[in-house]
């Protein structure tokens, strides 16, 4: 075994260098009626103009590997002739936390002065990631170091139906009920009420309703689940000294961490169910660095933007990142504690279940409307946002920090 | 169990010896020869010993029922639901969980015993390990 040394030095060098200086946003729907390459553009045009930058200061663009916009072609659609800098990262939902560090690196090495971030999906119209949609006659499945072929063909074939599995875990080892994951549905949807923007804006749900919605995998319900969603979000990073000439208030990037659980295991999403405690997220490796290389703790964040890809999701991720103890976070959930002026009010725009799936790109756009005071449903006084992205098979995270 | 239009890829470099014993109708896990370590999914090298001495040991193919979901919205058209989604930890190793498909909403419960059989996907085609809970 090789001991991982960390000079402390280099994590922290990090801290408050980089700054989001742009957001920008298409409308969120069940079918947008356009490429995803459009929506990339439309997006990635708004963050730049938010930023009071133009297109030529763009020389650096990071992605999610699973975009099918890649970033010569968006450099192409929107006209950024001084590319210099791209990278991928993922898979999926960990990507947009990821995108910060890389962007944060290249500004900081010089590799790019102006990053262009992005997610662009027809998450509902085109690439249904629930898993349903277009399915060959005979279709050979996994191998390649996917591992697929241990669970595809057995009918295990949704992320849905993977957290059903820890979720029954999580209720058999903690006595976690539906309504503690109500709770999380229900302040994400509250949420979502006061965003003119959000999917689900003027739809109000009661407990009543969300225990109505029809099993979709036991014990999911339907409004356990995040919507699927057309869309795209992008931001813009430049270093926090450049982004003090800018012309929105700068979100400095105060630390960036991945992490991988302790019994981590090869593939992607699936093999969750062979580690030794089901219920361990690598966002407790990815917290306790995070905090580390931040200088602050889950007691210190006035808000959060978390990964709910599944009402469950969230509670597992409250736990690792250290919200509240293991096994707890039902009934840290159920005290109310994720609501506009609880102790810790997450997903602020209604997040995956209600405001729109854009992948947790939506989230960090969220994170920097809440630090500049210019969101919907605003916090007040809102100084430190820490954001997840997805909690499989490793995670990632972010903390964002009012520039002073 | 419906028709079968999901097939498990059998020849992967490290997976492929999983399925070759369960055409045979036997049931085996990767396991590291030098400490024991089981290795699922698996692969040819040891993350704990850091060894490289890895083989293909034969389970008794019983286990206990770690966690279940009941599928109740169908994605695929050859899955119909509902159906059951099995996790199931060899007796002889936590370290290995393995998947199993019940039909309809069986009632079940935690640590239930459950045993393996076998399920050939068509004439000449791939064998899927399944499991059924022990009869009484």
């Amino acid at each position: 075994m090789t001991a991982t040394v960390i000079d402390d030095e280099l994590a922290f060098a990090g801290r408050d260098k980089a700054a989001v200086v742009g957001i920008g946003q298409t409308a969120f729907s069940r079918d947008s009626g356009r490429s995803v390459l459009s929506l990339a553009t439309e997006a990635s045009l708004k963050a730049i103009a938010d930023a009071g930058l133009t297109v030529d200061d763009i020389d650096g663009i990071v992605r999610c590997e699973q975009d099918n916009v890649r970033p010569y072609s968006l450099a192409a659609a929107i006209g950024a002739k001084n590319l210099h800098y791209w990278a991928d990262t993922g898979p999926g939902g960990v990507a947009p936390c990821m995108m910060m560090g890389l962007a944060m690196g290249a500004v900081m090495t010089g590799q790019a002065k102006a990053v262009l971030a992005f997610r662009s999906l027809n998450g509902r119209s085109e690439m249904r990631l629930g898993g349903t949609g277009r399915h060959d006659a005979i279709e050979v499945v996994g191998g390649f170091g996917s591992y697929d072929e241990f669970y595809l063909p057995y009918g295990l074939q949704s992320a849905g139906q993977t957290f059903a599995l820890m979720a029954r875990r999580h209720m058999l080892e903690y006595g976690t009920t539906a309504e503690q994951l109500g709770a999380v549905a229900m302040a994400c949807r509250e949420h979502a009420n006061q965003t003119p923007h959000a999917q689900m804006n003027g739809r109000p749900m009661s407990m009543d309703d969300y225990l109505a919605s029809r099993m979709i995998s036991t014990p999911l319900r339907m409004f356990d689940f995040c919507l699927e969603s057309d869309g795209a979000c992008a931001v813009v990073i430049t270093s926090a000294e450049r982004a003090k000439d800018l012309a929105k208030p700068p979100v400095l990037i105060r630390a960036v961490a991945g992490g991988a659980p302790q019994d981590h295991r090869p593939g992607m999403m699936f093999p969750v169910v062979s580690r030794e405690d089901m219920t361990e997220l690598g966002g407790r490796q990815a917290g306790a660095e995070l905090w580390r290389r931040a200088g602050v703790g889950p007691e210190e964040m006035d808000l959060a933007q978390i990964y709910d890809c599944f009402t469950i999701s969230v509670i597992l991720q409250l736990e690792a990142y250290g919200f509240c103890g293991k096994g707890e976070g039902g009934p840290f959930a159920a005290s109310g504690a994720l609501r506009k002026g609880g102790q810790l009010p997450i997903n602020t725009g209604g997040g995956h279940m209600s405001e729109g799936y854009v992948h947790g790109m939506n989230h960090i756009v969220q994170a920097v409307r809440q630090l500049r005071g210019e969101a919907d449903m605003q916090i007040p006084d809102a100084e430190l946002c820490m954001c997840t992205g997805g909690p499989l098979p490793i995670g990632s995270s972010v903390v964002f920090r009012k520039a002073a | 169990m419906g028709a079968h239009s999901l097939l498990p890829f059998t020849q992967d470099r490290d997976t492929a010896g999983f399925f070759e014993a369960a055409a045979e109708g036997r049931l085996v896990f990767k396991a590291c020869l030098d400490c024991g370590h089981a290795l699922h999914p698996p692969t040819d090298h040891c993350p704990r010993c850091g060894g490289w001495n890895t083989a293909w040991k034969d389970a008794k193919g019983t286990g206990r029922l770690h966690t279940w979901t009941t599928v109740m919205h169908q994605i695929h058209p050859d899955f119909p639901a509902p159906y059951t989604l099995v996790v199931v930890e060899l007796d002889e190793t936590p370290e290995v969980r393995l998947m199993g498909r019940l039909q309809g909403e069986p009632e079940l419960r935690e640590g239930m015993p459950m045993e393996v059989w076998f399920e050939p996907l068509g004439e000449g085609g791939p064998v899927l390990p399944q499991w059924k809970p022990v009869e009484a």
